[in-house]
């Protein structure tokens, strides 16, 4: 075991990964002599040459679309989008290509799309989106997003091995302020979710950032119990854990720091109202971004962020109800 | 009596669920009915009070007649000839507080003990109110605990917004309640503690004297319907089975690689050899004599002491092995589920039967008329045989064997068609490729 930051986990086990399998191979802007804009590749092309560390144009329907085909015959690209809001560039290959070559033409497309994504640093409409919701709708594709340097670590790995196209979420919020215990070696995560705290009164469930919001927010409720729902996988997302968190509890508040529109946690409310309607205590509460675009302003993010006083006033509002 | 599918002429009503003065909803179960075909429920055209139960149980009418009469104009909760006959009840203790102080025959507050209300009924009775509140409205584990524990949601004092009872609150109601509130042994679900021992004394006498047989039953209505239709085909059909004997450990492989059993695989076969051999797929009705593009493949599913019955997969040709796999999964699960419409067991042109589950190898199936074939797959075994490689070198190997046993009627078709007909499903069976 080793402390480490939550950057340091991705960058770990891109590493552990490509030192064990030839077939693994990088792609992205800058990612190369430059070490990556958060500097998650820094050195791996003095390690492992630029035949394996590849600097690419700016062109995100190339990374993706050059991915797909090294893929195709034989070798485990992951890609990096500089920002995840720029993945929209490459959507098309992400959606159409990639996510549909297995069921129209048998072929596996092993790749995995790393997605730098959230807001909470003054970034902007362009540099703070969680676009993560996209690819749950759009068939074939595996979404994850883990909250934890070991978790980051471990689902890298599992996603350069899982045979289906992976988009990695990983939280730029988190890089830096995270640290965490993380194993040596090599080891996977599996797709399922966690339980960050044990409770009986009310269960937050979330992912990402949002579940060390959801922990803080949480920490001394009047007393209250409240477990915190680490989902970590989107697609396949964890319906067991869900609906046992929902039977033990019967109260839930669900937190998205994407906007609320349709975004993963409208997914976990529907699967609650259809499949846990008769253990419900209360309303199925959610917390969210509004659907507006994030502001540069701080103090406006700020207010449009989903922040740890929001989180404890919907939990203490529902465990009043 | 509705009609539940294009040919059925007439039923028996088997039970009925709502009784006269019973409140019924548009769509709750009435009564059950059994066909020639099938037993169904039958749903309530409309929402009204059972005024009349035209037809008793045992009693089979034909399709359009009147089973019973509903009073559409009727209002749950309402006094009605049947209730207004009982002696008048004491209202439910403590709620009448500000209520109209005559509590008699003609009260509208429903009767206690506790009628099972519909769940959904709109309720017109007033709602219950304490200490004058306004109406309460529960989350729905509140009520389900509720259920389960026989409490009435007026007792309990509610801690959340606006004293609404939270699920803390009837869960704390049930504990302090626990032990005291309920006499011993008021609990239906309460298990008995001691088995009785089926010892007897004196049992064994009976051995000997005269033996006295227990007393007989009449056979249900679904081995009565069994027997006479097969024992019309036997009369029918000039019936002749021929068997051939099949190396499967393709079809093996196949169906393990696609999790699934290996009975609509040889179905899959069974239909290619239907499209080339179609006198097999085909209806002799007299000498009218008809021959279907279309395979659609009956397939026996035994309800266990019961009975069985063929549900039909329509349409078979145009389905893979899993899509005939999914649907017959489908058919026998709401065949068992008793779920089946009569349209679902009707049209077969031809039926596989497959008892081999349960090891047996051969077997005489009976045609179902006026079908001119059954197929019948007994059970995968392996055994020695002689294979011969690509030398032409004999070698006894084992492999997995199945007897498919075909019953055909020699009025459609003779033993040589038949012969063809399963080579060309072993011919399937053998080179089998996914």
């Amino acid at each position: 075991m080793t402390e480490m930051t939550y950057l340091r986990a991705i960058s770990d086990g891109l590493r552990t990964e490509m030192r064990d399998d030839e077939r693994v191979l990088l792609m992205g802007e800058d990612i190369g002599v430059y070490g990556g804009a958060f500097k998650v590749t820094d050195g791996f092309i003095e390690e492992f040459g630029p035949g394996r560390v590849m600097d690419t144009p700016l062109a995100e329907a190339g990374i993706v679309g050059t991915a797909v085909g090294a893929a195709v015959v034989g070798l485990r690209p992951v890609c990096e989008m500089q920002f995840a809001d720029f993945v929209a560039c490459g959507f098309d290959q992400i959606v159409n290509v990639a996510g549909k070559m297995f069921y129209r033409q048998g072929l596996p497309v092993n790749i995995t799309v790393r997605l730098p994504g959230g807001g909470g640093f003054s970034g902007g409409p362009f540099h703070s989106q969680n676009p993560e919701a996209w690819f749950m709708h759009a068939p074939g594709l595996k979404v994850v997003a883990p909250s934890t340097a070991e978790d980051a670590k471990g689902m890298i790995i599992a996603s350069i091995r899982d045979p289906n196209p992976v988009i990695y979420m990983e939280h730029k919020n988190l890089y830096r302020r995270i640290k965490g215990e993380v194993p040596e070696g090599s080891y996977e995560t599996p797709f399922t979710a966690r339980v960050a705290r044990e409770g009986t009164d009310l269960a937050v469930i979330t992912y990402g950032a949002m579940v060390h919001t959801a922990l803080d927010a949480t920490q001394d409720l009047d007393g209250a119990s409240i477990m915190v729902l680490d989902l970590r996988s989107l697609v396949p997302l964890d319906e067991q854990a869900i609906l046992d968190a929902v039977r033990l509890c019967s109260k839930v508040v669900i937190v998205d720091e994407a906007n609320q529109t349709c975004a993963a946690g409208a997914q976990v409310a529907a699967l609650i109202a259809e499949f846990a309607f008769e253990d419900l205590d209360g309303p199925v509460v959610r917390v969210a971004s509004p659907d507006v675009p994030i502001p540069f302003s701080p103090p406006l993010e700020a207010v449009v962020l989903p922040s740890v006083d929001r989180v404890r006033e919907a939990c203490r509002q529902l465990l009043e109800y | 009596m509705p009609q539940m599918g294009v040919s059925v002429a007439e039923g028996t009503v088997v039970e009925w669920r709502k009784q006269r003065g019973d409140w019924i909803e548009a769509d709750e179960t009435i009564c059950e009915i059994s066909t020639d075909k099938i037993d169904t429920e039958v749903p309530s055209p409309a929402a009204g009070r059972l005024v009349e139960i035209l037809v008793q149980v045992g009693v089979t009418v034909e399709v359009g007649t009147t089973l019973a009469r509903i009073a559409t104009d009727a209002r749950p909760g309402e006094a009605h000839d049947v209730e207004g006959a009982r002696p008048p009840v004491a209202p439910a203790d403590g709620t009448s507080d500000g209520a109209r102080p005559s509590p008699g025959a003609r009260d509208p507050a429903p009767p206690s003990p506790p009628r099972p209300a519909p769940a959904r009924a709109p309720s017109a009775a007033p709602a219950p109110a304490r200490r004058g509140s306004p109406a309460r409205r529960y989350s729905p584990v509140v009520q389900r605990i509720a259920d389960e524990h026989d409490v009435d949601l007026d007792e309990v004092e509610g801690t959340g917004r606006e004293g609404r009872v939270r699920k803390q609150d009837v869960m704390g109601y049930v504990e302090a309640r626990g032990g005291v509130a309920r006499p011993a042994g008021a609990s239906p679900t309460e298990p008995t503690l001691h088995i009785e021992s089926p010892y007897r004394p004196g049992a064994g006498a009976s051995l000997h004297g005269p033996y006295t047989p227990p007393e007989g039953r009449p056979l249900s209505r679904m081995r009565q319907t069994i027997g006479q239709h097969m024992k019309r085909s036997q009369e029918t059909a000039a019936t002749c089975t021929t068997w051939i004997e099949v190396d499967v450990s393709r079809v093996e492989l196949a169906r393990k690689e696609l999790g699934i059993t290996a009975l609509p695989l040889i179905a899959r076969c069974a239909i290619g050899a239907l499209i080339e051999f179609p006198l097999l797929n085909a209806w002799l009705e007299g000498d009218n004599h008809t021959v279907h593009e279309q395979v659609n493949l009956g397939i026996a599913v035994s309800l266990g002491e019961d009975g069985l019955i063929v549900p039909v997969v329509r349409g078979a040709q145009d389905l893979s092995p899993e899509g005939l796999s999914r649907r017959i999964r489908d058919l026998a699960r709401r065949a068992r589920a008793r779920q089946l419409s009569p349209d679902d067991v009707r049209g077969a042109t031809f039926t596989l039967t497959n008892p081999g589950q349960f090891g047996s190898m051969m077997a005489t199936p009976v045609i179902s008329q006026p079908q001119v074939a059954i197929l019948d797959v007994e059970a995968i075994i392996k055994r020695p045989v002689v294979v011969t490689d690509q030398f032409g070198e004999d070698a006894i190997a084992i492999r997995p064997m199945v007897i498919l046993g075909l019953s055909w009627d020699h009025r459609a078709l003779d033993g040589a068609v038949a012969a063809r007909f399963l080579a060309s499903i072993k011919k399937r069976v053998e080179g089998y490729e996914a």
